[in-house]
């Protein structure tokens, strides 16, 4: 029981850090400048201004949709994976495994995964100002934690009903 | 005194309100209809009066481009759309558009539709923000929400697809007698299982089970 409370509290915490990391606007930082896949905002004049992204050569906006949509579905996959998890607990028979959650979650792991790659691949690379904030941090811990999550999802097994 | 607060009370609510979109796009080259309509409180009167007036982009002067007003439709036949504007709309059903024709970059700007439904007269103007393009760009986010889209609604066919095969396999298994299948009960809790509509019916005398199909 404690162990299933443990795992659920898990995947919270991945789901949780999923949405920071695609909200917060902090995926790149400068001291006037905070930059993350939506917008940047900018420090003119001692106030914070929203403004959009630039478009140009250093940043691409194919690869930017591709960074916005497979974060977002990584948000999506373990909420669904979150909802699967308490289905499966009540109709799953005794000795099986969670495994349609776990798919799920890894799917969100695999996401995120491309998501913040792609970033530090094609963006932010011939900068020397600034350094990644911590939306783009959480975005990889939240990777681990996914992926933790979804290879406890795999192994474990239904106890009692 | 009552009876003439109520008066101006009446009056006050009825203000005419006017539709037009609040931005439109189109190619240069192209044609585009501007649509204006209002709402009013008042039966549409026989002298309702529209009119179309346009603001370039980074000019503060507005010029009069159109006007209906008794019955007739006057375009503008000396401005920048000479020859260009055609009245499309249908004053009976309140509706003032007027069509564009062969845009251009110049006629980027505000264009702003003044309804007038007599006695009903007191309202503000609408105003619809023309801007042309070379080529149509595509709204910020409609590619990200497309992969978002696509990939959850490949999801969905996945799952629609995995519950039609189980659906299909079983009804071909049970197209098969039942009772001619060794371990029946095993069987029927089998199919149980997987979740199809099957009522295991006992047989009276015998500890094994026949399935049906609910």
């Amino acid at each position: 029981m404690l162990f299933l409370i443990g795992i659920f509290i898990l995947h919270i915490s991945a789901i949780v850090l999923l949405l920071v990391a695609t909200i917060d606007n902090a995926w790149w930082v400068t001291d006037t400048m905070r930059t993350d896949v939506w917008g940047r905002w900018l420090k003119i004049n001692g106030v914070w201004n929203l403004t959009d992204l630039p478009t140009g050569t250093d940043y691409p906006q194919d690869y930017l949709h591709a960074v916005q949509a497979t974060a977002v579905l990584a948000c999506i996959f373990s909420f669904i994976a979150a909802f699967v998890f308490l289905a499966q607990l009540f109709t799953l028979p005794k000795g099986q495994r969670f495994t349609i959650t776990g798919a799920f979650q890894l799917l969100a792991c695999v996401f995120i995964m491309i998501a913040a790659s792609i970033y530090t691949n094609r963006f932010h690379v011939k900068e020397s100002q600034g350094s990644y904030g911590h939306s783009y941090i959480l975005a990889w811990i939240a990777f681990g934690l996914s992926f933790v999550s979804s290879i406890t999802y795999f192994v474990l097994r239904k106890k009692s009903a | 005194s009552l009876t003439i607060n109520a008066h101006v009370m009446a009056q006050q609510c009825q203000a005419i309100v006017i539709y037009t979109g609040w931005e439109r796009h189109a190619l240069v080259g192209s044609d585009i209809r501007l649509s204006c309509s209002f709402f009013s409180w008042r039966w549409t009167s026989e002298e309702v009066t529209f009119s179309w007036t346009y603001r370039p982009d980074g000019s503060r002067d507005s010029i009069s481009i159109f006007h209906y007003t008794g019955g007739e439709a006057y375009l503008d036949n000396k401005g920048p759309f000479k020859d260009r504007l055609e009245f499309v709309g249908n004053p009976g059903r309140r509706d003032g558009s007027i069509l564009i024709k062969n845009l251009d970059f110049n006629d980027n700007g505000t264009f702003t539709c003044d309804a007038k439904n007599p006695p009903d007269i007191v309202g503000r103007p609408s105003s619809v923000r023309l801007l042309v393009f070379e080529k149509v760009p595509i709204q910020a986010g409609v590619i990200t929400g497309a992969i978002i889209g696509v990939v959850l609604g490949l999801l969905v066919l996945v799952v629609v697809i995995y519950y039609l095969m189980r659906f299909l396999v079983a009804r071909r298994v049970f197209s098969l007698n039942v009772r001619s299948v060794s371990g029946p009960a095993a069987l029927c809790r089998w199919a149980f299982r997987q979740g199809l509509e099957l009522r295991p019916e006992p047989i009276p005398g015998t500890d094994t089970c026949v399935a049906k199909l609910a």
